[in-house]
């Protein structure tokens, strides 16, 4: 039987980067909210010190920063003829866990999405015809625009000291910016990483193809900062171990730069870490929910009741939560109803590498998380997708973030895999060669979802969720279009030689490829189509609030956060000003 | 460490470079000691054994102004690229001396000097000064300078001058940012802590 805690205003489920902002903001605007974080507590000093963070058989090999798949797996298949089994290994995506989230291990790399992705079956059906799309695509529009989060982005940057440069100020195209983004109302709070010779040959390539090409926006700082909180954050020095790593140097911005110290000095916030939360409660209506029953690391099992819960946890585990905790309808592929796990969607990276002769001198080892030169001129919808056969698109960047010892030996095809030859082509290529991310969309289909397996369960005896993902051919077919533009470019800068990869299908867990897992507790003004309203609010339970990248009807072509970290401060201002003023449906059914 | 520390140095300097003093030495002797070993009581460093890109950098940044002593600029100026290359690959190439006479740190300052060097305070948004300066502060040849064993006056005049901003001729106000946050007591510590390293 749980020991029944006292009430509170709010918990919050998963500390980490949605759920440090919101509980400040709730904090600090009066009410009592306890963090739940199934981690340990974690600060920059003393865990993310020197020497012993850029262990990279422990951080990037053993994925220590990641979700524990000895206790919490989640099981893969690509199709419903195949039988799930538990991912025992991370490779594909890295989930984080611990206080600070995935963001502690993130790369930095802090984009907006376009205004068109906000509305993208509206607009792909103007644009290009009602037959267009394949009718396996589920896409659907967000029920929010970008021009309503645009003031949220701008905080959401703000509070970060992202690095960038604008490339539309107000309608105002700006040189040297990406022309392609949507409009801002400012410039980013700070001036753009160096940039590094990779970058520099993308730049001279890419314009003389006539892009556009610009510097990629970083979290990792280019100079001394001071965020809106009053937290200071330190200038990047480039070591190259970011993504999976934690920074040493207050300069990659994650909850414990830009926000936690004011978090946890507020005495109306609790953290609670060890916390394994096993469901949301509901009452006897199944349209209230009365709390949540949490494990501690002492094996107790505790109720804390509370009036509003927000769960903030990494995408999967949204999914997880409320499929666990009753709450939505769970999405049933073979009639396309529900809606819980419905619009599961990834991202579809290809890579070109350019070989150069030994007397181009790369230094890979020279970089942030984020500091690469990129072009958005084959991203979203900027190019036009007529006679193409599919949508969406990708951004293409010189993107180096490393150049570290055990994981980065770029060689070309037909290198032995293993022996002499081998270790002649890494010496060879290791500081001569180019590499391109290809940072493609990924459209959501009927056949990918998410829901409970039905053997495997977790640590706890809890079933764990099942992922039945592969490639859209939609994608399939963009990421092969978008490679051959980025080979032409590796070819304009003089490499040698020109690799492309496009991805190719199956799907594979096995194969690390990004941590932008998005879907499954979907977006929307359409409750038979979506799992929350505009204001992540549970169309079912609405003193529940589902936060994260689940959200996302599709994904688009850049990286996730800056977009979540728009929707947050936007759930964030829902919840004061409307939602904690007169508890209720913000959005009528 | 120290094997490869002592290879790291010798391939930071001209293989050119003796044990014979160029000519030009002969000024910088004058105050920083017959063997680069620096003065205790003044703000005159050890040079012997710092890294050599370091020494250069600095040689060139007094020469331009980007790191202001009037008495430095004065003599950086006067070298042309090629003395102040040879005299920094010089110096690098120099024994460590043993630690001059110096004050002790105390068993407080060994203990917090210590914690910020290797471990930095959560409090203050400092990060550990061996991040960047190499285990023990042993330096990092082709970016930060090696603290161990320097002499603690010249170390803290260093850091405050960092806070002043009198001196800014590091990439990215990386030490204007850390030494802001740093009181006395822990330049002090810190200081003293590394003047007692070998």
């Amino acid at each position: 039987m749980a020991q029944r805690l006292k009430e509170v205003d709010v918990v919050v489920i998963g500390v980490g980067m949605v759920g440090s902002i919101l509980a400040k903001e709730l904090a600090a605007a009066g009410y009592k909210v306890v963090g739940l974080e199934r981690g340990s507590t974690r600060f920059t000093v003393p865990e993310f010190q020197s020497p012993g963070i850029h262990d990279e058989l422990r951080f990037d090999v053993r994925k220590a920063l990641m979700q524990d798949n000895t206790r919490e797996p989640v099981t893969f298949r690509n199709n419903t003829s195949q039988t799930g089994l538990p991912v025992r290994r991370w490779e594909s995506f890295l989930p984080g866990t611990g206080l600070g989230g995935s963001m502690v291990h993130w790369n930095g790399q802090t984009f907006r999405f376009q205004a068109n992705d906000f509305e993208l079956a509206t607009r792909t059906r103007e644009r290009y015809g009602k037959g267009f799309l394949d009718p396996d695509l589920t896409i659907q529009d967000w029920g929010v625009t970008y021009d309503e989060l645009e003031p949220y982005y701008d905080r959401f940057e703000y509070l970060l000291g992202t690095s960038g440069k604008a490339g539309n100020l107000k309608g105002q195209i700006q040189q040297g910016g990406d022309p392609h983004e949507s409009p801002r109302s400012r410039d980013y709070p700070t001036p753009p990483q160096k940039e590094h010779y990779s970058g520099a040959l993308f730049r001279k390539a890419a314009s003389s193809l006539g892009y556009h090409p610009f510097p990629q926006p970083s979290s990792n700082l280019s100079q001394p900062y001071t965020n809106p909180e009053g937290l200071k954050m330190n200038t990047c020095v480039f070591c190259g171990f970011c993504e999976r790593y934690a920074c040493e140097h207050y300069a990659k911005s994650t909850p414990q730069t830009f926000i936690l110290p004011v978090l946890l000095a507020n005495s109306n916030f609790e953290l609670r870490t060890g916390c394994q939360v096993q469901r949301i409660n509901l009452d006897s209506t199944k349209k209230r929910a009365t709390g949540v029953t949490y494990i501690d690391n002492a094996g107790r099992e505790l109720e804390q009741p509370a009036s509003l819960v927000i769960t903030s946890l990494f995408a999967i585990n949204n999914i997880r939560m409320l499929l666990l905790s009753g709450i939505g309808k769970p999405y049933d592929p073979s009639t396309g109803k529900g809606v819980v796990g419905r619009n599961y969607a990834y991202q579809t990276m290809s890579t070109v590498a350019s070989f150069f002769d030994e007397d181009v001198i790369i230094n890979p080892f020279m970089a942030s998380g984020a500091s690469g030169t990129m072009i958005n001129d084959y991203a979203g919808d900027n190019f036009d997708h007529s006679g193409l056969g599919f949508i969406g698109g990708a951004f293409i960047g010189a993107v180096n973030t490393n150049g570290r010892p055990i994981q980065y030996h770029p060689t070309p095809p037909g290198t032995p895999a293993w022996g002499k030859g081998w270790k002649e082509a890494v010496v060879k290529h290791y500081n001569h060669t180019v590499m391109f991310s290809l940072h493609g969309s990924s459209t959501s289909q009927k056949q990918n979802y998410a829901d409970l397996d039905p053997t495997y369960k977790d640590a706890w005896g809890q079933p764990l969720l099942r992922i039945t993902f592969d490639f859209p051919k939609n994608d399939l077919k963009m990421a092969e279009y978008v490679t051959a533009r980025g080979v032409e470019i590796g070819k304009a800068m003089g490499a040698k030689q020109v690799v492309g990869s496009p991805r190719k299908g199956p799907y594979t867990t096995q194969i690390y490829q990004t941590t932008h897992n998005t879907g499954g507790t979907v977006m929307g003004n359409d409750p038979s189509t979506s799992v929350v309203n505009r204001y992540l609010q549970s169309w079912d339970v609405p003193n529940v609030f589902v936060i994260g990248a689940s959200a996302y009807p599709q994904n688009a072509s850049w990286n996730p956060t800056g977009t979540l970290g728009a929707l947050t401060y936007w759930v964030a201002d829902a919840l004061k000003n409307k939602y904690l003023k007169n508890p209720g449906h913000l959005v009528s059914t | 460490m120290k094997h490869l520390l002592a290879t790291l140095i010798l391939l930071g300097a001209s293989a050119a470079q003796g044990a014979t003093p160029p000519p030009e030495a002969a000024t910088c002797q004058a105050c920083h000691g017959a063997h680069g070993e620096g003065v205790v009581d003044g703000d005159k460093p050890r040079l012997a054994g710092q890294s050599a890109f370091y020494l250069d950098k600095q040689l060139r940044d007094f020469a331009s102004g980007a790191r202001d002593n009037a008495i430095m600029s004065a003599i950086a100026k006067g070298l042309n690229d090629q003395t102040r290359a040879k005299l920094a690959a010089y110096y690098a190439a120099l024994p460590v001396p043993a630690a001059l006479e110096h004050r002790a740190p105390t068993a407080a300052q060994a203990e917090r000097g210590h914690q910020l060097a290797i471990e930095g305070a959560e409090g203050k948004r400092v990060q550990a000064c061996n991040n960047c300066h190499g285990p023990d502060g042993s330096g990092v040849a082709l970016s930060a300078p090696a603290l161990a064993g320097q002499l603690a006056p010249y170390l803290a005049a260093q850091l405050k001058s960092w806070q002043q901003g009198s001196r800014k001729n590091d990439a990215g106000n990386l030490m204007s940012s850390v030494a802001s946050r740093l009181d006395d007591a822990d330049i002090a510590a810190v200081t003293a802590y590394y003047a007692s390293l070998e």
